[in-house]
């Protein structure tokens, strides 16, 4: 029993694995793709499933219902256009949650992983500020930082916002990962340090106490990263959507 | 697909490649560059790579693409095939309700028609009837009445005859008890008429 908690999976693991450093760039990468092997196997799956009118498949019932959800999620946070961003969001929530599950089972997991988490955010935040500038032009996403319209000598002012905001958005991408980072990497070392409690007596206190929050855990960071992306788009793209409906009402008249 | 869930982006071929340059590059700097400011982060707890951060982008922007295009694509058709149908058959089950009620409701006219035209045949049978009943009941009660004069008619000739009888009778009875009477016969022409002048001032009770 001894040996399987130092050697066995992450929430069985001892204070040695608490110390050991990050996995290279191969490991990450075999995380990866372990985890690209589960979506790509349950993907297959849910693929069959797809043939018939009501999906009886519960996997594919599943990704039906986590698409109705994002669908909801992008629709409710971004405006009708926000459709064409599903793909993206289920990506990131596929990946994001498969990897924290695996995170459950496992000593290590991509999304423990600051530098994968960085990675993930610099693409949400870019991509944020790419759809700004398709949706406003680059001076009219530019205008969106200098906050409300000042004259004088309170254009100074301008500049501070400017200043503050181009710190803020750059703070997303620190944002987004260290929470991602946090939750995941953090949840490890509460369950190994709990583990470590009841390793003389035989009990995985982690495992017992923690787990169900983990699995919470899973589920919630999956969602906010999301949710936080569908937020950003909805900032920089919604005064479009609203320019538009409102030409098109004026144009209805 | 709809319109409104094509994606904005980049197609997907220039995706790989950026991603596979990114995978190929991040890799390099992972295991060949080290910055300064970074491993003075690793050393203070916070294990960043930016060799590391750079392959998984271009991992990203291989997978967004490649994802979409296996799974997502076919799932979104099922589900949009499948909301058409349902949206279809709904369409159709309420095209058939405003069918079935529209002839619902020309079976209703239909049947009301029936019966305001039954109602007034009736009515009419029902005049008719009544207006036959009037006309025969004035033709019998006509008929009686032609009855009950005719019969008084032949009752009071029938009277005028039999008084006139009894009248003969009278006068007969009389100059035969007055002959009697007298011993001769008075059966004159004059006696007659002298008594049939006197019956007729004489009153007979009817």
């Amino acid at each position: 029993m001894d040996a399987f908690l130092i050697n066995g999976p992450s929430i069985f693991a001892s204070a040695d694995a608490m110390s050991a450093k990050e996995p290279s760039i191969w490991g990450l990468g075999a995380y990866i793709a372990f985890v690209l092997v589960i979506l790509l196997v349950l993907m297959s799956y849910a693929k069959k499933g797809l043939s018939v009118r009501v999906f009886k498949n519960p996997v594919t019932s599943l990704f039906e219902q986590l698409y109705l959800f994002i669908e909801n999620m992008c629709v409710s946070s971004i405006g009708q256009h926000g459709r064409k961003y599903i793909p993206m969001m289920m990506v990131f929530w596929l990946m994001i949650f498969v990897g924290n599950i695996v995170a459950l089972l496992f000593p290590f997991a991509p999304t423990a992983d600051l530098s994968f988490n960085l990675g993930m955010a610099l693409i949400a935040v870019c991509y944020v500020q790419y759809e700004g500038v398709r949706a406003n032009g680059l001076l009219g996403h530019l205008k969106h930082f200098t906050g409300p319209k000042l004259s004088g000598a309170m254009v100074a002012i301008s500049g501070l916002i400017f200043t503050i905001e181009i710190i803020s958005e750059l703070m997303k991408n620190v944002s987004l990962s260290l929470r991602l980072y946090g939750n995941i990497h953090g949840g490890h070392l509460a369950v190994e340090a709990m583990n470590q409690l009841g390793n003389k007596i035989y009990v995985p206190l982690g495992v017992l106490v923690l787990l169900l929050i983990k699995l919470l855990t899973c589920l919630v960071q999956a969602l906010i990263f999301t949710m936080l992306t569908c937020v950003y788009l909805s900032l920089v793209t919604h005064h479009s959507e609203d320019h538009a409906e409102e030409g098109h009402t004026a144009t209805a008249h | 697909m709809s319109n409104s869930q094509k994606s904005s982006g980049a197609p997907p071929a220039l995706l790989y490649v950026a991603g596979l340059v990114l995978m190929v590059g991040g890799t390099y700097a992972s295991l060949n560059l080290k910055i300064e400011a970074i491993e003075k982060l690793n050393e203070q707890g916070l294990p960043l790579d930016l060799g590391k951060t750079v392959a998984v982008i271009g991992v990203f922007l291989i997978l967004f693409p490649a994802i979409k295009s296996f799974f997502l694509n076919p799932l979104t058709e099922a589900i949009e095939t499948r909301n058409h149908q349902l949206e279809d058959t709904f369409s159709e089950a309420e095209n058939l309700r405003a069918e079935m009620h529209k002839l619902r409701t020309d079976y209703e006219a239909r049947l009301a028609e029936t019966e305001a035209e039954a109602r007034f045949q009736i009515q009419n049978q029902i005049k008719e009837a009544q207006n036959l009943r009037q006309q025969l009941m004035t033709e019998a009660a006509e008929r009686a009445d032609a009855l009950v004069r005719q019969a008084q008619m032949e009752i009071e000739q029938e009277k005028t005859q039999a008084i006139a009888t009894i009248r003969t009778h009278v006068v007969d009875l009389t100059l035969a008890a007055a002959e009697k009477v007298i011993g001769e016969n008075m059966d004159t022409d004059k006696n007659r008429r002298l008594i049939a002048e006197f019956m007729d001032t004489v009153e007979v009770a009817s």
